[in-house]
């Protein structure tokens, strides 16, 4: 009997990247010809599954067919499928993008046999963490979870090592260490779980986890967990060098997607499991950490004098956004900060990875990536140029673009629920980060009198477009604002539930 | 006269952060152990749940049946964990291995010709155990790993003309069955990892063998700590030095 059911694409974003990884270990050298393959095959399978939400709203897809509290729950709805698309979106361009680098960087003579190794290894690597990020946005349960980050860890440890400096693989050693921390914190968490209430669903226990002291626990070590992860500040330490030192396309995974899962995480544990458990003080803890990273993330990277290290200091700027989201959800309704805190990531995902990629275009054409003499780069990589504008526009948050409509309603959100001060310093914030964005878009646009180009460099589509486009969806993603937001209001809805093949 | 005293008597400065950190972690911890005493004792976990669907399994030990059966998604990654332990080791390095000492006495020479034929019987006895009792692919793979250690420290001198190619299909066999498996269980029976029952046992088994098998040389592989030779073209190490200007 030959049943194809239509529920199971649910795990086609997970299947299609691990079959990949897979493949590209074993036949080393289909890697850059199929890997954007296999992209496109995550992608389609990522848009049926929007399309079956927007027909038949959320699902539940029980593996193995064995239902809840015994096996474990694959769920979509608007939130994961967000996050689904913003990964595959931005995995898809990176895809591409590193296409064109390691072509670029194979094609210089000197050094072969480290770029062979790197494209090598970063096809199956990457393709285990697209598939690990797809799995933990899907999974509903909470020794999954764990599960899948361990996957998004090692993989992205392993990348951030691949470019084998030893100033990288001190930081990756680093990044593996705190990586690991935060792991067993939030395995500590599930450990307590169990013991309290026997079940590992994250639905079932939303319905029943009260104040109990044994949830308290819980909540405070699997929240240090995620945070450690997230690089929140004060926590943020580990992040700049491992994102800065990192090959380019790695850095624009590292800094557009990794942080990003252990957030989404942290959100749905705070919003939904512990509901019931938190208090006004905690998240209020959480409030200021964010404002912390938001002011000393962009007063770092003010003071940088390398690209890549200001691009990563304004990601842990950025990050302190999300956070801002926390004592404003408590008051003014989950939904609304929901939009915000999604609008803010997938923004920033496609930004961020636009910003690492045209930094690395840019370290690859001149050899180094000084702030100071960065000057002219106009006059030879237009596009990467005004590709790297586009995402500074993002990033203080500009209409249209995508940062200024989380900005907007996380603004709206502080100025009705009476707590005016996230809303200033979420404007010191956008104020601090056209700082550090003007400081390298003039210098790269800036023409000086007599200035010649020295070099004929050999062009590549690949290295410049995908950060462009990147770069113009963060910008226009404004303005397609009510779009996500209906898909997010998909997930209030009544959820429906499959069993595929029937209970055995 | 010299009034400092000498280095050994001096007392070493204690940092007030290790202080700090000390105590937050003695702090932590005490809050830990008051909370597993007031926590209340009675909750059951899923042992009841497992017994009752136990039959609909296809093996008898509930262990093997909650690791493959009923959380086989789970395992299904742990076993890309450990594909990846490799994936991340083998993309830093080469194998450098320094475990050749020369000089093998013929003793532990002998011993290992002996004992790793017997460690290969007893990871399949453990791997096919696994079905009924205590035992599985994960208890399998470990002692095919010792076994491999055993081999690679005693220097054989077949080992390191192993090709590159074989070891990689081995190292990838245990995920590639399981994925496989899974996803012909979605064609079969129409969803993933849902075993058709009469094939259930067969299946398993099959899973468990494979990946007992990656998980030996995985181990083994982990121990050597690097990727075989003639695996890639030769390069040459990083300098130490400024870390810059190079990506």
């Amino acid at each position: 009997m030959l049943i194809f059911d239509a529920d199971a694409w649910i795990i086609c974003p997970i299947v299609f990247p691990l079959a990949a990884s897979i493949f590209f270990f074993l036949s080393r050298r289909t890697g850059p010809v199929a890997a954007p393959v296999a992209a496109l095959a995550t992608g389609v399978s990522i848009i049926i599954l929007l399309r079956q939400l927007l027909l038949f709203g959320p699902r539940h897809y029980y593996i193995g067919g064995w239902q809840a509290p015994l096996g474990i729950t694959l769920r979509f709805d608007g939130p994961a499928v967000l996050m689904l698309a913003m990964t595959g979106l931005t995995g898809i361009g990176i895809t591409l993008y590193a296409r064109g680098y390691f072509s670029f960087r194979i094609a210089a003579p000197k050094r072969v046999g480290r770029h062979e190794r790197q494209e090598r290894f970063f096809w199956p690597l990457w393709m285990m963490l697209w598939a690990a990020m797809n799995g933990l946005f899907l999974s509903s349960d909470i020794f999954n979870l764990y599960v899948t980050m361990e996957l998004v860890s090692i993989a992205a440890v392993a990348l951030a090592a691949l470019s084998g400096k030893p100033a990288s693989q001190i930081a990756a050693i680093r990044y593996l260490l705190v990586s690991f921390l935060g792991s067993l914190s939030y395995l500590l968490g599930v450990v307590f779980l169990y013991k309290t209430y026997g079940i590992l669903d994250l639905d079932m226990l939303q319905d029943i986890a009260g104040a109990a002291p044994g949830t308290r626990v819980a909540l405070a070590l699997i929240t240090i967990g995620l945070l450690l992860k997230t690089a929140l500040f004060p926590m943020h330490f580990w992040l700049p060098p491992a994102h800065a030192n990192a090959l380019a396309p790695v850095s624009a995974i590292l800094s557009g997607l990794v942080v990003k899962g252990s957030f989404y995480l942290l959100f749905r544990f705070w919003f939904e499991v512990f509901s019931g458990a938190i208090s006004i003080g905690a998240l209020n803890m959480l409030g200021i950490l964010g404002a912390g990273a938001i002011l000393w993330g962009a007063l770092q990277a003010m003071r940088q004098q390398r690209l890549k290290l200001l691009v990563a200091y304004s990601t842990v700027s950025q990050l302190g956004y999300l956070f801002i989201a926390f004592p404003l959800a408590s008051l003014e309704g989950n939904m609304k900060v929901w939009g915000a805190v999604i609008f803010m990531a997938m923004a920033h995902a496609c930004a961020k990875s636009a910003m690492f990629m045209a930094a690395g275009t840019i370290y690859l054409h001149i050899g180094h990536d000084r702030i100071n003499e960065l000057v002219g780069i106009r006059a030879y990589l237009p596009v990467t140029a005004l590709a790297y504008a586009i995402a500074g526009v993002n990033l203080m948050g500009l209409p249209p673009s995508g940062g200024f409509i989380a900005k907007w309603l996380l603004l709206s959100a502080s100025f009705n629920s009476m707590q005016w001060w996230w809303g200033v310093v979420v404007m010191v914030g956008s104020l601090l980060a056209s700082v550090y964005v003007y400081r390298v878009v003039c210098q790269l646009f800036i023409i000086p009198e007599g200035y010649t180009i020295k070099k004929q460099y050999p062009r590549s589509h690949l290295l410049e477009w995908p950060a462009f486009t990147l770069a113009l969806i963060s910008l226009l993603l404004g303005l397609f604002a009510p779009y996500p937001l209906h898909i997010l209001t998909i997930g209030s809805s009544n959820v429906a539930t499959i069993i595929p093949g029937g209970p055995p | 006269m010299l009034t400092t005293a000498p280095a050994k008597y001096r007392r070493k400065r204690i940092d007030p952060l290790v202080v700090l950190v000390f105590f937050l972690l003695a702090g932590v911890t005490a809050m830990l152990g008051r909370t597993i005493c007031i926590m209340p004792q009675q909750m059951p976990g899923l042992e009841n749940e497992v017994a009752r669907h136990l039959h609909n399994s296809g093996v008898a030990s509930p262990v093997t049946a909650v690791l493959l059966n009923f959380r086989g998604y789970d395992t299904l990654l742990e076993v890309m964990v450990l594909f990846l332990a490799v994936l991340g080791v083998w993309s830093l390095t080469r194998a450098t291995f320094v475990g050749y000492m020369g000089d093998v006495s013929p003793v532990q020479l002998a011993m290992v010709r002996l004992l790793a034929p017997f460690m290969f019987l007893v990871a399949a006895y453990l791997v096919w155990q696994g079905s009924h009792l205590a035992g599985g692919a994960f208890q399998g793979g470990a002692v095919l790993g010792g076994a491999g250690v055993l081999m690679l420290i005693t220097d054989l001198p077949w080992l390191p003309m192993v090709p590159a190619r074989p070891l990689r299909c081995g190292l990838a066999l245990g995920p590639v069955v399981f994925l496989s498996v899974a996803l012909g269980c979605l064609i079969w029976s129409g969803g993933f990892l849902v075993y058709p029952l009469q094939a259930a046992a067969f299946l398993l088994v099959l899973i468990e063998a494979a990946c007992a098998l990656s998980i030996g040389l995985t181990l083994a592989a982990l121990f050597v700590g690097g990727r075989p030779y003639g695996e890639l073209m030769e390069e040459q190490p990083y300098e130490g030095g400024s870390g810059q200007g190079d990506e």
